[in-house]
């Protein structure tokens, strides 16, 4: 009984992790980059989902067709004008651009809306489907995950069928060779780069009716998307999608069988065991590289 | 080089020394202006300032000097010896969190600068005998031994504790667990979570598998209205839930009136206390803030008041801290007199009052000398 | 040896300045804070810039120092040199464990298994209750040998000898056989294997060279503060304050992470206690009750990380080699 309620919540967390794993794990595969500006880029879709709720009175789901074109916007942008400039430079120059960009990004939040953390509280925000069996189904929660399975579906059909879909593909296994087959890379990484924000960005908008939000909200998600990224193997859109939802049910069956304090520490240790055993994750192709 | 030259013009700048003020009286407040108890330190800033804004109708001159510690302890031991060597300050009020507090503390009677805590709960801040450490509200352990007495005659048998791991959290909940044994209530689940996470339900799903009569939870701001919201998601309904105050007294947490209603807090004061001014102070704190006090805001309004009134007529640290030592005040906050009892010093044995959030207004139900409002008890949705 | 001259002479000078100052608690304070800073950047770099191996989770070793130090004193009454001392070992440990595990693995994997490792010690540390758990330690007070710890003058010392002897580190290293050998591994790692160099040796050495060094910074700032907790002392913030200040000041050179430290600290420090906004109001241009100037009072405090991570950016795409990168070009 505990087991299962245990899973769904789990699973259903699990979900919106695996959206925030995906952004981060196709920008890997299209442009090698480690972005620590990841969490503070959900930040973002929680503060539009937010103002969009209070100010314009749409409710957080529906405001997903204004935040996605937004944060693509805005992804595709910081992409031409600062990451573009590294993207042949050393990895670690790299993590510590993006590191300051995400510094710049949460900073400016603070100062713009303070640390107050604000509270999104819908009509249905902390309300469950609760079984005959006793088991309660977070409604929040679930929209979260349908919602995610769709995009998720829409973003794999068009990386399979649509020419630029394929032409990002291309990129993300032989980023030379793609460039000699014709393909605009640099094109590519802007636009893969605007998907990576745009689904940080929904990931940060879902999560923002049973969440708070907070200029350093994102933060929390930072690492446990690294986490998922690594699971599934880097640049691998399923691996992610899958590695979100075992974070999910680890994270929550560690809570309730171990203990809720040890959690992030076991969370951490599947982590290096990956990096060590079996670093190319489940679904990747590149070894430790 | 232009910003080597900033740098080091800004060294000096640091170094000059601050035109000397004319013998006026300097009083200094350390709070958590930004960090995570950020909006409970609102509370606190805008008590303070109602108090200075009295003081200086009376006709006191002070110079009011605040500092930020933003929730940390290093910090505030930072600006602690800032007040204290460079502002020149002969008295401060605060830290607010435990764990600054507790630190600050430490090096009171290194500086011999008096300090007057206004609302920090960790038991050992005037346990250690320091001659400069005084504080206003009622420690730790009152927090939870007038929860649990506020539902000792509904017999409860059993208690989870769900808290924040944090100085605060931990400490309080220390002090729990032995006046639950006094009382002889069996502890079925402790869970101890970091702030920050968006999910607690599997913690909340366990608590409500070992089916605690009373679930005690100690969280600061955002996490009490996430945990009482996956709360009513999962399901978990014990006889009471017991807030050992902090989150669970802001108006924020109140306005969520879907899922705090009939949560039972411990609190250090409330508007319908018959103490003072207590009604007005409120009434004008709603007035001039748009939103309701928390307890925070008039454990500063009292403690600034305090500490600026007597060292308006003491003008030395020796003699102001003689002065908090022999004085006594009646306010908003009750009858305040710092003693040296139980093994605490300086410390003010202030009665904690326990509050019910009905139908979104926090209404006081214990004890019966403060009370008007009775205790709803077992807790439902 | 021209080098270490000019570390001694700078020294010898930095020396003199608790006696020049006087009575000045607030300004000592922030000289450790930057002499401190400017000790662990140094120290990272000999990772770091040097052997080129960006580790991402320097804090560890910090803490460990930290917490040594602070658990021997308060439950032992040990001697706080000899908790400095242990504190080195439980760090090289961390070092030797770390090291197997990341060394080998590459780019992404290596900074974030970096981390992971960190995160790992901090979270264990904060649910023990032998080491304080969210509590953290505090000391009411500490004696060595007569030393009145109570005054910052010396910690100025100590953290001005660890400076000095990381910079002296540093000279060697760079003459060094081993520090041949990490320039080798730092350009090419693979180059450097096919010619034999055993990589993992070498990158553990500096990695525990630079290990030790952070651990004793870490003894000494639990001993001055006599309060520590996790998010002081082990905190990923504090792990990437350290790289940035290498990086902004120079990374890989001997000046740079001093440099860093200088400019940074104390730009850091006035903005966090508002000197800048309460300049502003003495002198007139802004009121302290009009918006803009509670505006400042509450905010300027945050703006010290939108600074740091406004010049890391800038750094990173404009200076790359850091100030110092700058200087050399000019000339």
């Amino acid at each position: 009984m505990l087991f299962i309620q245990s899973l769904i919540s789990g699973i259903l967390t699990g979900g919106v992790y695996a959206l925030a794993g995906i952004g981060m794990s196709l920008v890997f595969g299209v442009m090698n980059i480690s972005n620590f500006a990841h969490g503070d880029l959900m930040m973002l879709g929680m503060y539009l989902a937010y103002y969009a709720f209070t100010l314009l009175h749409i409710d957080p789901y529906l405001s997903l067709v204004m935040i996605i074109p937004v944060s693509f916007l805005f992804g595709f942008l910081l992409e031409k004008v600062f990451i573009s400039r590294v993207i042949d430079h050393p990895h670690q120059n790299q993590i510590l651009l993006t590191i300051g960009l995400g510094l710049i990004m949460s900073n400016t939040a603070l100062l713009a809306f303070t640390s107050d953390p604000k509270i999104l509280t819908t009509s249905y925000s902390s309300s469950a489907i609760n079984t005959a069996g006793g088991l309660s189904i977070s409604i929040p929660l679930l929209l979260s995950f349908l919602i995610t399975i769709l995009i998720t579906t829409i973003l794999y059909l068009f990386l399979l069928k649509s020419s630029t879909g394929m032409a990002l593909r291309a990129t993300s296994q032989n980023r030379e060779a793609a460039q000699l087959m014709g393909i605009n890379v640099a094109k590519m990484s802007a636009i893969a780069f605007g998907i990576g924000t745009a689904l940080a960005a929904t990931a940060g908008a879902l999560i923002a009716p049973t969440y708070y939000i907070h200029p350093l909200a994102g933060h929390s998600f930072l690492l446990k998307s690294f986490t998922i990224c690594v699971l599934g193997g880097l640049g691998s859109v399923v691996g992610a999608g899958v590695g979100g939802l075992i974070i999910g049910v680890v994270e929550s069956m560690a809570s309730t069988y171990i203990s809720t304090d040890w959690k992030d520490v076991i969370v951490f240790v599947l982590f290096l065991a990956v990096l060590l055993l079996r670093p190319q994750g489940l679904f990747g192709k590149n070894g430790g590289q | 080089m232009k910003r080597i030259l900033l740098s080091f013009a800004a060294a000096a700048l640091l170094a000059l020394p601050l035109p000397a003020q004319a013998a006026s009286l300097k009083i200094g407040f350390i709070n958590s202006i930004t960090g995570k108890e950020a909006q409970i330190g609102e509370n606190l800033t805008n008590g303070a300032a109602l108090a200075i804004e009295d003081l200086r109708a009376k006709g006191v001159q002070v110079d009011f000097v605040k500092e930020d510690d933003g929730g940390d302890p290093k910090n505030a031991l930072a600006a602690y010896e800032k007040l204290v060597t460079r502002d020149g300050v002969i008295g401060v009020v605060g830290p607010y969190t435990s764990g600054s507090a507790n630190v600050v503390a430490s090096r009171a009677d290194q500086y011999q600068v008096p300090l007057l805590i206004p609302a920090a709960a960790k038991e050992e801040i005037t346990r250690n005998g320091y001659r400069n450490v005084f504080r206003l509200n009622a420690p730790a352990n009152v927090y939870s031994r007038v929860l649990l007495s506020a539902v000792a005659s509904y017999k409860p048998r059993t208690i989870a504790y769900v808290y924040a791991a944090t100085d605060f959290g931990v400490s309080t909940v220390k002090t729990a667990q032995a006046n639950a044994l006094s009382m002889g209530l069996k502890e079925v689940a402790n869970e101890k979570y970091q702030q920050g996470q968006p999910d607690y339900r599997a913690t909340l799903a366990k608590v409500k598998a070992a089916n605690p009569d009373l679930v005690f939870l100690v969280s600061y701001d955002a996490d009490a209205i996430l945990l009482m919201r996956q709360a009513k998601e999962i399901g978990l309904a014990p006889k009471a839930f017991l807030g050992a105050g902090a989150g669970y007294t802001t108006a924020q947490f109140a306005e969520q009136k879907e899922i705090s209603n009939l949560v039972i807090s411990a609190t250090q004061w409330t508007d319908d206390v018959n103490w003072p001014g207590a009604a007005d102070f409120a009434k004008r704190y709603k007035a001039r803030y748009s939103k309701e006090p928390s307890y925070h805001a008039a454990c500063a309004y009292e403690a600034v008041r305090i500490m600026v009134d007597t060292a308006s007529k003491n003008r030395t640290v020796a003699k102001l801290r003689a002065g908090l030592k022999a004085g006594s005040w009646n306010g908003i906050m009750g009858p305040v007199k710092f003693a040296d009892y139980g093994g605490f010093t300086n410390q003010n044995n202030h009665p904690m009052l326990v509050q019910q959030l009905q139908n979104g207004k926090p209404e006081t139900v214990y004890p019966a000398q403060f009370s008007k409002t009775k205790l709803v008890y077992p807790f439902k949705r | 040896m021209k080098q270490l001259i000019i570390v001694a002479l700078l020294a010898a000078l930095a020396a003199a300045i608790p006696s020049l100052l006087g009575e000045n608690p607030y300004i000592i304070g922030l000289l450790i804070s930057v002499l401190m800073m400017a000790a662990l950047s140094s120290a990272w770099n000999i990772i770091g810039g040097f052997a080129g191996q960006y580790s991402f989770g320097h804090a560890a070793y910090f803490g460990a120092g930290a917490y040594t130090t602070m658990i021997l004193i308060s439950s032992w009454n040990v001697n706080p040199l000899a908790g400095m001392v242990a504190g080195i070992a439980i760090a090289a440990v961390i070092a030797l464990i770390t090291g197997s595990i990341v060394f080998g693995l590459r780019g992404h994997y290596f900074a974030l298994a970096s981390i992971a490792v960190a995160e790992i010690i901090r979270l264990s540390v904060l649910n023990f209750e032998f080491t304080g758990g969210a509590q953290g330690i505090l000391l009411a007070n500490v004696t060595l040998w007569g030393l009145d710890l109570n005054s910052k003058d010396p910690f100025y010392y100590g953290m001005l000898l660890l400076l000095v002897v990381t910079l002296a580190v540093t000279i060697w290293l760079r003459k060094s056989k081993t520090g041949y050998y990490l320039q080798a591994i730092r350009e090419d790692q693979d180059a450097a294997s096919s010619l034999g160099i055993n990589l993992a040796r070498y990158k553990n050495r500096s990695l525990l060279l630079s290990a030790a060094l952070t651990s004793v910074a870490g003894s000494l700032y639990s001993v001055y503060i006599r309060f520590i907790d996790t998010s002081a002392v082990l905190d990923l913030r504090l792990s990437i304050e350290i790289i940035l200040t290498a990086i902004i000041g120079g990374v890989g050179t001997l000046w740079g992470p001093v440099l860093g430290a200088i400019l940074l600290v104390p730009l850091a420090e006035m903005l966090r206690s508002n000197v800048i906004g309460d300049s502003l109001v003495k002198l007139g241009i802004v009121s302290e009750t009009s918006a803009l100037g509670v505006f400042l009072s509450e905010n300027l405090a945050h703006a010290h990380v939108l600074v740091y991570g406004i010049i890391t950016v800038l750094c990173i795409l404009y200076m790359p080699k850091g100030i110092l990168g700058l200087f050399r070009r000019i000339k």
